[in-house]
């Protein structure tokens, strides 16, 4: 037993798309190390983190989203890492500067406009959403996505409370329609016309643009136009190793292989996510244009998440 | 255990009237008791943390997930209860061609995970410009999701009790309407009932269908209050109020019932004659008990037809592993629930102390919350030990189900005389006695159903499954979940498709005998008793 101890580490992970796994038997064909995997809903793998305490049989800890990686920085559930190579793969502002997690991959959340409904071109910042020339026309997902909980977030950090209040007021009183509980059936809808235009993650429309859902979704899907706001609000998934890891030497080669060009390459690539640096291989998101980023850490982002819950509930966001 | 001499041996002499307290019994309700109870126990003493109860509010939206909680639970109750009674009715006590196919068939949309339903629903929609969401539609979605509870119990209840009241209403001239309605609706009240009052409760602790379908409910609230707003004693309170008000409705009923209690004294001495049905109504019949299922099984068939580009192949061995472990998982967690159900219904019939009586009923109410709420619970009693993560999930299921096998149970018994029990002491029958040979043969029934109801719900069971299993050990329910949640339909209808597989050869292999249990031992009475009438 102590043997396998050794060569293997425990993974909790947030994500959840299949093509992860080819990516740590690489690793694992790589170093000699098992991962053994155990993937759930990131609040819930949170907890047990949390109720396990010493016990804990996982060593890496993946989430999806600022907010969460933050919330298990401060409930003490990570440790700091040292790394040469990870201060050099990953950008400051998508790591803690305390060295307790690190961002993996990237993903924006976007404007989509149906162009004949709606014009793109006076759609510069999420700002002009609110905008009541958008009175009907404007579809949201409801604030239980934790990638709007976000960029609300990134709004107060940008815009201060006030004017971010103000700007979602103003975006919740241009929604006459039922607020959609996933991103895929809101960019149908835009693309069928019911909608002229929604915040999607970049992933979803690029899935339909590839095909995945069928030729009839990436017709739809062509007909929209992404507009990237001036900033883009930019969400991540990363992971840490956690407080009480049996094994941190090798949690630690794992993250850095996540985060290393070629991990990082497959992570982003199977779900059509950015890497952390530069917009990658993908031609479906290289196609979509470029953008800049906020430049808002996640830290940041993470620390805001509740006040934007609230804010959100406050101002009629469903 | 020793059976009495044939002559006038008590074996408590003057103590007749009153036969002893069963203490093992009363032990055993006791330790089962506790253990369901420990995870409630343990989320008390998280909700104690955090603001007293005063400060609890549902948020901006006021009463409105109350308000929809409850218009579910009406909603739900009424369309399961009366779809529910009347397919129970037909495929138990009529004859139609395709009876006892259809009768298989009731179980399907109980093996259809309710949020891959919505999913599939709203996808579909949304590809022809189609809206779906709102009220109705988490109605229709969770009606059909829960009146396999009502459809087996009631079922079970109709081929058990009243045969012979149905006899004498046909030498009375009755109709079917009249003998349904005038005897054995009422006789299968309680069955009904507790199959309404389990669709009750998985309407209350359901997230994901609502969730999808754009209803804010109580448990919405619940998860919001943790997950968005990090305020964890928060969300555990509401839930616990959530459960107490259950509770409240669970106990009014029952003493709603209490005044119109019908018993039967003991197993029926004939065999249910079924009413043949033709012409129109053997067509509605049809219609009537093919529709759910249908349903069910045609809304993901109906996705796979217009996405087949999209169905991804699937590693054959995966699926097979993934369907062993959900087996695995269902037959242990059937078996201990089904015990552990029985002690609770048979120790609340023969222990008469308050205290046993007590912990009977609540043993079961860890359905009505939330899995994912009742599955820290058990992170909180797990962790501190460190149990095997097996062990733990495996107890989780006993809990969440121990009201699923109970209910079954609890109105068969329910419908027995209590002067049954006391012709057995008379003759000198002790508890164990009683238990054996009368209880037990009484109750393979509605046991059969129980089993059947537990092991489908653990198969298809997501939230204690997600959060409780140990590293590489995903199941049939987590990988459809994962797929799903992730908006990848086309994945998620394989796994989901065995689910439902498995449901039915589970029905395939118990059903049959329940249609069987009569007529077996009763052939000869039946023969005796129709030259009488």
């Amino acid at each position: 037993m102590g043997h396998a101890e050794e060569t293997s580490i425990g993974v909790y992970s947030g994500r959840h798309y299949n093509s992860d796994q080819k990516l740590y038997k690489q690793f694992s064909a790589k170093t000699g190390i098992q991962v053994k995997l155990l993937e759930a809903k990131d609040d819930s793998l949170i907890e047990r983190l949390r109720q396990e305490g010493k016990n804990t049989p996982a060593d890496v800890l993946v989430l999806v989203d600022a907010a969460r990686l933050e919330r298990a920085a401060s409930l003490d559930l990570l440790q700091p890492a040292r790394s040469a190579a990870l201060l050099r793969t990953v950008p400051l502002s998508l790591r803690d500067s305390k060295g307790r997690w690190v961002g993996l991959t990237r993903r924006v959340r976007v404007v989509l406009v149906n162009p004949a409904l709606v014009k793109a071109a006076p759609i510069r910042t999420y700002g002009d959403l609110a905008n009541p020339a958008l009175k009907g026309k404007l579809c949201l997902r409801d604030r239980k996505s934790v990638y709007n909980q976000s960029l609300v977030a990134s709004q107060i950090l940008i815009r201060g409370d006030a004017q971010a209040s103000r700007w979602v007021k103003g975006m919740t009183s241009n929604v006459t329609q039922p607020y959609f509980s996933s991103d895929i059936p809101l960019i149908r809808a835009l693309g069928s016309g019911q909608c002229g235009v929604g915040l999607v993650n970049t992933y979803y429309l690029a899935r339909l643009l590839n095909g995945e859902s069928g030729p009839a979704d990436r017709a739809l899907a062509r007909k929209l136009q992404v507009v990237f706001p001036k900033p883009a609000h930019v969400n991540i998934s990363g992971a840490g190793i956690t407080r009480y890891a049996k094994n941190p030497q090798a949690a630690l080669k794992l993250i850095e292989f996540l985060a290393s060009p070629v991990g990082g390459k497959g992570y982003a690539e199977a779900n059509h996510e950015y890497p952390l640096k530069g917009y990658g291989d993908d031609a479906i998101l290289k196609g979509m244009g470029r953008f800049q980023a906020d430049g808002l850490s996640a830290e940041q982002l993470g620390s805001r998440n509740r006040d934007a819950v609230k804010l959100m509930e406050a101002n009629g966001w469903l | 255990m020793s059976k009495p001499s044939p002559g006038l041996s008590w074996p408590w002499s003057g103590q007749l009237p009153s036969a002893p307290e069963p203490w093992p019994l009363a032990l055993a309700v006791a330790l089962v008791g506790l253990l369901a109870l420990a995870p409630l126990a343990a989320l008390g003493l998280v909700a104690s943390q955090g603001q007293a109860l005063a400060g609890l509010q549902l948020g901006d939206q006021g009463l409105a997930p109350l308000a929809n909680t409850l218009t579910l639970v009406l909603g739900v109750g009424c369309a399961g209860g009366l779809i529910g009674t009347c397919n129970g009715w037909l495929t138990a006590r009529c004859q139609f061609p395709g009876r006892r196919w259809l009768r298989l068939a009731q179980l399907l949309p109980l093996a259809t995970p309710s949020y891959l339903l919505a999913g599939t629903l709203i996808d579909l929609g949304s590809r022809s410009g189609y809206r779906i969401g709102g009220l109705g539609w988490a109605i229709a979605v969770l009606g059909l999701g829960t009146y396999s509870y009502v459809v087996l119990l009631s079922s079970e209840a109709f081929s058990r009790t009243g045969a012979r009241q149905q006899e004498v209403c046909r030498s009375l001239a009755v109709g079917p309407w009249g003998s349904f309605l005038r005897v054995a609706l009422p006789l299968a009240l309680p069955a009904v009932a507790a199959g309404m009052a389990l669709g009750a409760m998985e309407v209350v602790n359901d997230f994901g269908a609502v969730q999808l379908l754009g209803v804010p409910t109580l448990s919405a609230a619940i998860l919001e209050r943790w997950q968005g707003e990090g305020d964890l004693p928060g969300a555990v309170a509401l839930a616990l109020v959530t459960l107490v008000l259950v509770a409240l409705l669970l106990w009014s009923e029952r003493q709603g019932r209490r005044r119109s209690r019908l018993w039967a004294a003991g197993q029926e001495g004939a065999s249910p004659e079924l009413w043949p049905l033709q012409g129109w109504r053997c067509w509605l019949a049809q219609l009537v008990t093919l529709a759910p299922p249908l349903a069910s099984l045609g809304i993901p068939l109906v996705w796979a037809w217009t996405s087949w580009n999209q169905l991804p192949a699937q590693p054959a061995g995966d699926l097979v592993a993934l369907g062993l472990r959900s087996l695995a998982l269902a037959l242990g967690a059937t078996g201990l629930t089904l015990v552990a159900a029985l002690v609770l219904s048979i120790g609340k019939r023969l222990v008469k102390a308050n205290g046993v009586q007590l912990l009977a009923d609540g043993a079961g109410l860890g359905y009505a919350i939330p899995g994912t709420v009742l599955a820290l619970g058990f992170l909180l009693l797990g962790g501190g030990w460190g149990l095997a993560p097996l062990l733990l999930l495996v107890w989780g299921y006993v809990d969440r189900f121990l009201a699923v096998a109970k209910g079954g149970l609890d109105t068969a018994l329910e419908g027995l005389a209590p002067s049954v029990d006391e012709a057995a002491q008379s003759l000198g029958c002790d508890w164990v006695g009683l238990v054996r040979r009368i209880q037990l043969p009484l109750l393979r029934g509605p046991l059969l159903v129980a089993g059947l109801l537990v092991f489908v719900d653990t198969v298809k069971e997501l939230p204690l499954t997600f959060a409780l299993r140990p590293f590489d050990f995903d199941t049939l329910a987590v990988r459809v979940y994962q797929y799903a949640s992730d908006e990848r339909l086309g994945a998620a209808l394989v796994p989901a498709l065995v689910i439902q597989v498995l449901g039915l050869l589970a029905a395939s292999a118990l059903m049959p005998s329940l249609d069987q249990e009569l007529p077996d031992r009763t052939d000869q009475p039946k023969a005796a008793q129709s030259t009488v009438s």
